[in-house]
């Protein structure tokens, strides 16, 4: 195919690194996703408040997260703020730059879930002498993050892809980082970038599959 | 006149079946096409011009090194990153972006003898106490992600244990962080460092120092067994030299003054 002689044991050596930045690609992901879904519930309630301020923000915040590339949402935390003065390190400027995107994206999951929950169960909720937030927290909110978990499990995954997004802000010490630094010392290109491949493979496969194992215990009827 | 019949015919067989073994030189004068990788955000080396047209020392050899070989030149625009993908999938047959011959590099791919020599400059955001490259141990610093200077800057923090190192994905991004003063301070080759700085894009910036690295030479990549292009682009670099081009392209594009000698005192090539 190509002219290239692949060359194994050279890569392999650099894996014990590439390991560790898969812990802090792993460690990102976790983040932005506690973060993300923090922020997420925040927007539904503004949506659900009737407050029309309130509802305003969270669809502008919807509208920007999910209709830019996450790469331009990353680049723009980082050298968009730092035009203002406001200097934030790789780390978290990709970290807050995911959890943007992350918590636009699962509002609007949220927003699906909770259409397919009826509107009586509040009513009912509130007739028994609930608070509306008492009747969000503690009827709503469950069944809302029950119906949801799963495209949440997808969102990781994609918060998982979205740190390798990370070079541009000049974060190198996730999985994608540490791989392209070797790969500018050694010029092993395809070895280096094969290997990244398969971590980011096994870390999402195990997210995915760990997610269905949680799901059949947690949700069952 | 049976039997040389028959041997003509044996020849003939033989010359179709057995064609001589077709390099990269002969495939690149074949095609009438010499495809050049080049890394168009790296001024003065590569860049693009107001109408979008790559422009740049590196362009400018590539196209001698067509004329050369009597062939049409095509850019094809990478970045240091990318150089090696492109070389090994085949979308182009040398790359002429301003390449550091490293030994761990000449692993992987075939380094021509070098065209040319970088010195590399501190450069500083104005609001930083700076007067030598010593301080910048402890500092936010970074450099071009995949380039020679950014490896040792890279050592260097290692080594210091201190301060923190960013490899930005561009020289522009470089300069864009050092203006708003996320980094401290970026070596840099002193071509990019003083046009950078004569520019006014990126205000707020002063050089500082020379970094004191072994100068950057910088080779021409093809594939490592490519032999006959490898000598072919070996005379090519001699030629460029001893015809007074390479002065001719150094005055063209970097600036009044001798440019780096190419050889090194007290060793053979």
């Amino acid at each position: 195919m190509f002219n290239y002689n692949f060359r194994w044991n050279q890569a392999l050596n650099s894996l014990p690194q590439m390991l560790e930045g898969a812990l802090v690609t792993m460690e990102i992901a976790v983040l932005s996703m506690a973060i993300g879904i923090t922020i997420a519930i925040v927007l539904t309630l503004f949506r659900l408040s009737g407050i029309r301020a309130l509802s305003a923000v969270a669809a502008t915040w919807v509208e920007i997260a999910r209709n830019t590339p996450a790469l331009f949402q990353i680049y723009m935390v980082h050298f968009g703020l730092g035009g203002f003065g406001i200097h934030l390190s790789p780390y978290l400027s990709l970290l807050i730059g995911i959890a943007f995107n992350n918590a636009g994206y699962l509002a609007e999951n949220f927003r699906g879930a909770l259409k397919a929950i009826p509107e009586t169960q509040t009513r009912a909720a509130r007739s028994l002498g609930m608070t509306p937030i008492q009747a969000f927290h503690n009827v709503i909110m469950p069944q809302m993050l029950r119906i949801s978990f799963l495209p949440m499990t997808n969102q990781m995954v994609w918060a998982i892809l979205m740190t390798s997004l990370g070079a541009v802000v000049a974060m190198n010490t996730d999985l994608y980082g540490v791989t392209s630094d070797l790969n500018a010392r050694t010029f092993r290109t395809f070895e280096l970038f094969a290997i990244a491949a398969v971590i980011f493979y096994l870390i999402t496969k195990a997210i995915t599959l760990s997610a269905r194992l949680v799901a059949a215990r947690l949700f069952r009827y | 006149m049976k039997t040389s019949f028959l041997a003509v015919g044996v020849l003939a067989a033989a010359t179709v079946a057995m064609p001589a073994q077709a390099d990269k030189l002969d495939d690149i004068i074949a095609s009438g096409t010499l495809r050049c990788a080049v890394v168009l955000d790296f001024p003065p080396m590569g860049s693009r011009d107001a109408d979008n047209n790559p422009i740049g020392f590196d362009v400018d050899y590539c196209n001698d090194l067509a004329a050369a070989l009597g062939v049409t030149a095509e850019i094809v625009e990478t970045t240091f990153p990318e150089r090696i993908p492109s070389l090994m999938s085949g979308r182009v047959d040398v790359a002429v972006a301003s390449t550091s011959d490293t030994l761990e590099r000449a692993k992987t791919v075939g380094f021509t003898i070098p065209y040319y020599s970088f010195e590399n400059a501190v450069v500083a955001n104005e609001k930083v106490e700076m007067a030598t490259w010593e301080d910048m141990k402890g500092k936010t610093v970074g450099a071009t992600a995949g380039t020679y200077e950014a490896i040792w800057l890279e050592g260097k923090v290692k080594e210091w244990g201190e301060g923190e190192f960013r490899p930005y994905q561009t020289q522009a991004d470089v300069f864009l962080a050092l203006s708003q003063g996320q980094l401290d301070a970026t070596v840099a080759t002193v071509e990019v460092s003083e046009a950078n700085v004569k520019s006014g894009n990126f205000p707020g910036i002063k050089i500082v120092d020379k970094a004191p690295m072994v100068p950057d030479y910088v080779a021409l990549i093809t594939l490592r067994e490519e032999y006959g292009l490898i000598n072919y682009m070996n005379l090519f670099i001699n030629q460029q030299v001893r015809t007074g081009r390479y002065a001719e392209l150094y005055k063209k594009w970097v600036g009044e003054g001798e440019p780096a000698n190419l050889t090194i005192p007290g060793v053979y090539r």
